[in-house]
């Protein structure tokens, strides 16, 4: 496969990607620091989405699926992964250009090879957020999510910010032509010097799918999940939306936790999805009434679906 | 004269949802002829094209003006119009407000010698120009779309973001501008092979420049030329290939590509060890592939269509390909850890699968189906072994909603189901079962082919139908989440089939089930519900099938509530109609006839020693019919029911030809009411052959 030997590093990847970015204008952000099940569900992209001021920010995101871990044994599923986000309010008018040129800049001629945009609607129900857009398709492989917010935490978009969602690993191994996440060349020193996926993150994949799947602290996971509810709770009543957002992470991923261990029935689960979706909607409402300074009036700002 | 000048209209745009463009296409003709007609412009035939970047219209023979208009329409008298003092009345003052004139400027004028009030209009005549740009932004705002959204910070909504507009009356350009969108000449071209666009000249132009960018604008001429060079494949790989290309599927490649190139490409053979079923729903479902057989069976070959320059078509078929390994990969790797435990293992598992809220998971569903089975087994007569059978698929047909396949490729539940079945050793009666159990899936569908499926089918369905009614989750019109009314009419086909159950009995243990389980319901009305809507999918599937709804309507007056029973009659009396018409028409006439007369209060208890010959000859005939509809319906044999009340007509007719009801001997008046009331009991139990039309 002659592709790899030309491609870039999935290193590389990531810094063309971010220079792409900053050159649109993007605020380039370091990965936030808690647990996200994607993206989007950093307040980067969650809280800033809200409200009328422009933003434009870039960055990657680490990314846990606790359920989505195969013990490092399948090539194409990992329970963690990075995503690189793009969120830029208002939309631009050329964004699908400029999305097409970000992919130009990490090697991929887009002349070379079929480029589709597939309708895909985003719905997050714990977020109460939706949006309309498409998956792209190269060559008949999903690599980014590509979304025009018209809602979140219940409150309407407006102006309206698009989000760009690269999944890394799956835009690498296509750039490289390799058909093993493992099998990605990470970097690669001058003197030939090569470390792989594999390398960097084959043993997290084994542990944690373990700890994920068997060894978790249901007992703890539980507590934890009730405690940060009540710590979510108590920072807002203090008018503080974005470590109250915290929380709200804390407990997806907690939830998401108790999910793989399997100990959370299918009406459990309506329960749990409620609770943070309550958390979720509160904290926007703070953001909206403390950051963005607006009535904090979701049903009246919201518009019909 | 007028001139009539040619009007190109395009909406370009990011790319649209195929279904939801292909909806707006057929559309967008009828909104453009309706918003031309609202402001009387005059024009020709209109072409509609479609890509998913753009949806255009060209109108031919503009006219370059609506026509002036004078009309005059007459009013009321003077007389009316006018009271004594000569002030205009309300009559006046209505017709000028209906004709849209002031009521001063009404005429007096006179006609055949009487004086009238006149009213007359001036429309004038407007530039077709100056009409279009608001005419176009409201095609542009009229557009359906199930879901549509804003964009950057304009209020419009559209499907996806509007980019560009060319919008050209003749050679001039008719400014329209949406969301930022502001319209010209250019068009844009495809992404990758025309990416220049072009400059229109004028609107005559239009469709040739979009086909000179290489851009098919059509979805016909795209359909077309898929289902071409899919042919062109087929015969290039040699004898006994096919593609199949099922019409959702078609549609939506055909309406994600501007320029669609069919592709052959291939996998490995060694996913073919992986059901049959994984593997195509991966493609139809999740790629967009059309897969190839070989004399009925699966091949490993199957074609993409790309949008893609044709030139790398090496490159596209690699990348699908891959995608396409890495599917199969994980659909084997699935399938074989499912394989790891047997099917029955998994079925405690389904209390993590929520059916509905209130009615709780598909564990607690299949506890109910499963009793509901042993019933309808019961009441079916079934032997210990068939009981076992069907004991057995209820108990594991929805175990694999929580297998791994299932939950990565949806449609496939059922059919893993029967794979795993057979895995472990299941009865083969029994894996089928569990794969057909969802059967009918649409109208039309095949009902499961045995009759362990078939009881199964029922069961599910019943439970599924009960559960949703008594906690009032009734379809509507427009909403059927739970695709009830499929369901219904799921049982009615299998009941038709010849299963000798009762489906009014298994509601009743439906409903016992759930009470027993906890649920709280009314249980009258829920009932009634119940079966008001079976009869009423039944009323629907008999009209569609052909059935006159009088005939269905006699039938459901004489309170049968068994669809089988429902569709046996309904047919057997249209059949004897056609086979008898007049005597049919005779009959019924005299039934109606006999049936007003009658006081339904003086019983049916006559004294015949009171007759006269005509009277007696009916009264036998009546008292032969009813042996002969009791016997024929207790065997359940409705024409020769239907048979004997044909009998009736002779001598009915003959006791309204010789006979005044009406005597005036009250007596013997009472004794002929009772008589009626005989002979319209006959019909009873039948159909009420009032309803029968006398067409």
């Amino acid at each position: 496969m002659s592709r790899s030997e030309t491609a870039p590093t999935f290193q590389e990847v990531i810094m063309r990607l971010q220079e792409f970015w900053a050159s649109q204008g993007c605020v380039i952000l370091q990965p936030y620091d808690n647990e996200v099940g994607a993206g989007t569900n950093a307040p980067a992209t969650t809280l800033r989405a809200l409200g009328p001021d422009t933003w434009r920010t870039a960055y990657v995101q680490g990314c846990r699926r606790p359920t989505d871990g195969r013990y490092g044994e399948n090539p194409n599923r990992l329970q963690f992964y990075y995503q690189f986000q793009v969120l830029i309010k208002p939309s631009p008018d050329d964004i699908q250009e400029a999305y097409l040129a970000s992919l130009r800049a990490i090697g991929i001629d887009t002349d070379a090879h079929d480029v589709r945009f597939v309708e895909d609607d985003w719905e997050s129900p714990t977020l109460g957020a939706w949006g309309l857009g498409w998956e792209v398709w190269i060559d008949g492989m999903e690599v980014t999510q590509f979304t025009y917010f018209q809602q979140v935490g219940g409150f309407e978009c407006s102006p309206v910010p698009v989000e760009i969602a690269y999944g890394l690993e799956r835009l690498t191994m296509f750039v490289q032509g390799v058909d093993s996440v493992y099998d990605i060349v990470w970097a690669k020193g001058s003197d030939g010097v090569t470390f792989t996926y594999g390398d960097v993150y084959l043993e997290n994949e084994r542990e944690y799918s373990r700890y994920n799947f068997e060894v978790a602290d249901t007992e703890l996971l539980f507590k934890e999940f009730a405690d940060r509810e009540a710590e979510c709770m108590r920072t807002l009543e203090a008018g503080l939306p974005l470590p109250a957002y915290d929380s709200v992470l804390k407990c997806c991923h907690t939830f998401n936790l108790l999910d793989a261990r399997g100990v959370i029935s299918a009406t459990e689960r309506m329960g749990y999805i409620l609770r943070v979706r309550t958390l979720a909607k509160a904290c926007c409402e703070s953001y909206m009434e403390h950051v963005v300074g607006l009535p904090a009036d979701a049903d009246a700002k919201g518009g019909a679906r | 004269m007028s001139m009539k000048r040619t009007l190109a209209f395009e909406i370009g745009t990011e790319e649209i949802p195929a279904f939801d463009l292909k909806n707006a296409t057929e559309k967008l003709p009828q909104i453009m002829a309706q918003a031309f007609e609202d402001v009387r412009i005059g024009h020709g035939d209109m072409e509609v094209y479609s890509t998913p970047r753009r949806m255009a219209v060209v109108v031919h023979e503009v006219e370059d003006a609506t026509p002036e208009v004078n009309e005059t329409f007459k009013g009321p008298s003077v007389a009316i119009a006018f009271d004594a003092d000569g002030a205009p009345t309300k009559a006046a003052s209505g017709f000028a407000r209906g004709k849209g004139v002031d009521v001063d400027a009404l005429e007096v004028r006179e006609e055949g010698g009487v004086e009238y009030v006149f009213a007359s209009r001036r429309i004038e005549s407007k530039q077709t120009a100056d009409l279009l740009p608001d005419l176009l932004l409201g095609v542009i705002g009229s557009l359906p779309w199930p879901k549509s959204m804003r964009w950057a910070s304009y209020r419009e909504a559209f499907s996806r973001p509007v980019r560009w507009i060319v919008a050209l009356l003749g050679d001039e350009v008719v400014p329209v501008t949406f969301a930022g969108a502001v319209s010209g000449r250019h068009t844009e071209g495809h992404r990758v092979l025309s990416p220049q666009g072009a400059d229109i000249a004028s609107a005559d132009g239009y469709v040739s420049a979009v086909r000179s960018l290489g851009i098919i604008p059509t979805e016909g001429e795209r359909r077309s030329l898929i289902e071409e060079r899919v042919r062109a494949i087929e015969s290039e790989l040699g004898a006994g290939f096919t593609a199949v290309l099922p019409e959702k599927t078609l549609t939506e490649v055909v309406n994600l590509s501007e320029v669609p190139t069919p592709m052959l490409a291939q996998f490995d053979e060694a996913f073919l060890a992986v059901p049959e079923e994984i593997i195509v729903d991966a493609m139809l479902m999740h790629q967009r592939y059309f897969p190839l057989y070989r004399e009925g069976a699966l091949t490993n070959r199957f074609i993409i269509v790309s949008n893609g320059d044709a030139r790398f078509a090496d490159n596209i078929i690699d990348g699908n390909q891959r995608v396409v390994a890495a599917r199969l990969y994980d659909a084997k790797f699935f399938y074989e850890e499912d394989l790891k435990k047997p099917l029955a293992d998994y079925v405690e598992r389904l209390d993590e699968v929520v059916f509905q809220e209130k009615l709780g998971t598909m564990r607690a569903k299949t506890d109910r189906v499963c009793r509901l089975a042993e019933r309808l087994c019961l009441d079916a007569d079934a032997d210990a072994a068939l009981a076992g059978k069907v004991s057995r698929a209820a108990r594991l047909a929805k175990a694999d909603l929580v297998t791994n396949a299932v939950v990565e490729f949806t449609s496939v539940q059922g059919i893993m189901g029967s794979y795993y079945a057979e895995a472990a050793g299941e009865d083969a009666d029994v894996a089928r079962a569990i794969a057909e159990h969802y059967m009918p899936r649409f109208s039309g569908d095949e009902i499961p082919s045995n009759i362990v499926g078939q009881m199964v089918a029922i069961a599910d369905k019943v439970d599924t139908v009960c559960g949703l009614f008594a906690i009032g989750q009734l379809p509507t019109g427009s909403s059927d989440p739970f695709a009830l009314r499929r369901a219904a009419l799921g049982v009615i086909s299998i009941l038709q089939s010849g299963l000798d159950i009762s489906l009014e009995r298994a509601i009743d243990d439906a409903l016992r089930i759930y009470r027993e389980d906890g649920l709280d319901f009314d249980q009258a009305s829920v009932r009634e519900a119940i079966i008001d809507f079976f009869v009423t999918r039944t009323k629907v599937m008999l009209k569609d099938g052909g059935s006159s709804p009088d005939a269905i309507d006699a039938v459901l007056a004489a309170g049968i509530t068994e669809p089988v029973i429902i569709a046996e009659r309904a047919r057997a009396l249209d059949a004897a109609r056609k086979e008898a018409s007049e005597a049919f028409l005779d009959l019924s006439t005299a039934y109606a006839r006999a049936n007003n007369l009658r006081d339904a209060e003086a019983g049916e208890l006559y004294d015949a020693s009171l007759f006269d010959a005509v009277e007696s000859a009916l009264a036998d005939a009546v008292e032969s019919a009813r042996t002969k509809v009791a016997e024929a319906l207790e065997s359940g044999d409705y024409p020769t029911a239907l048979d004997a009340l044909a009998s009736l007509r002779q001598p009915i007719d003959e006791l309204f030809e010789a006979t005044m009801i009406m005597d005036e001997d009250m007596t013997i008046r009472a004794n002929r009411m009772k008589l009626l009331n005989a002979f319209v009991g006959v019909f009873a139990d039948v159909a009420d052959f009032g309803m029968l039309s006398s067409r």
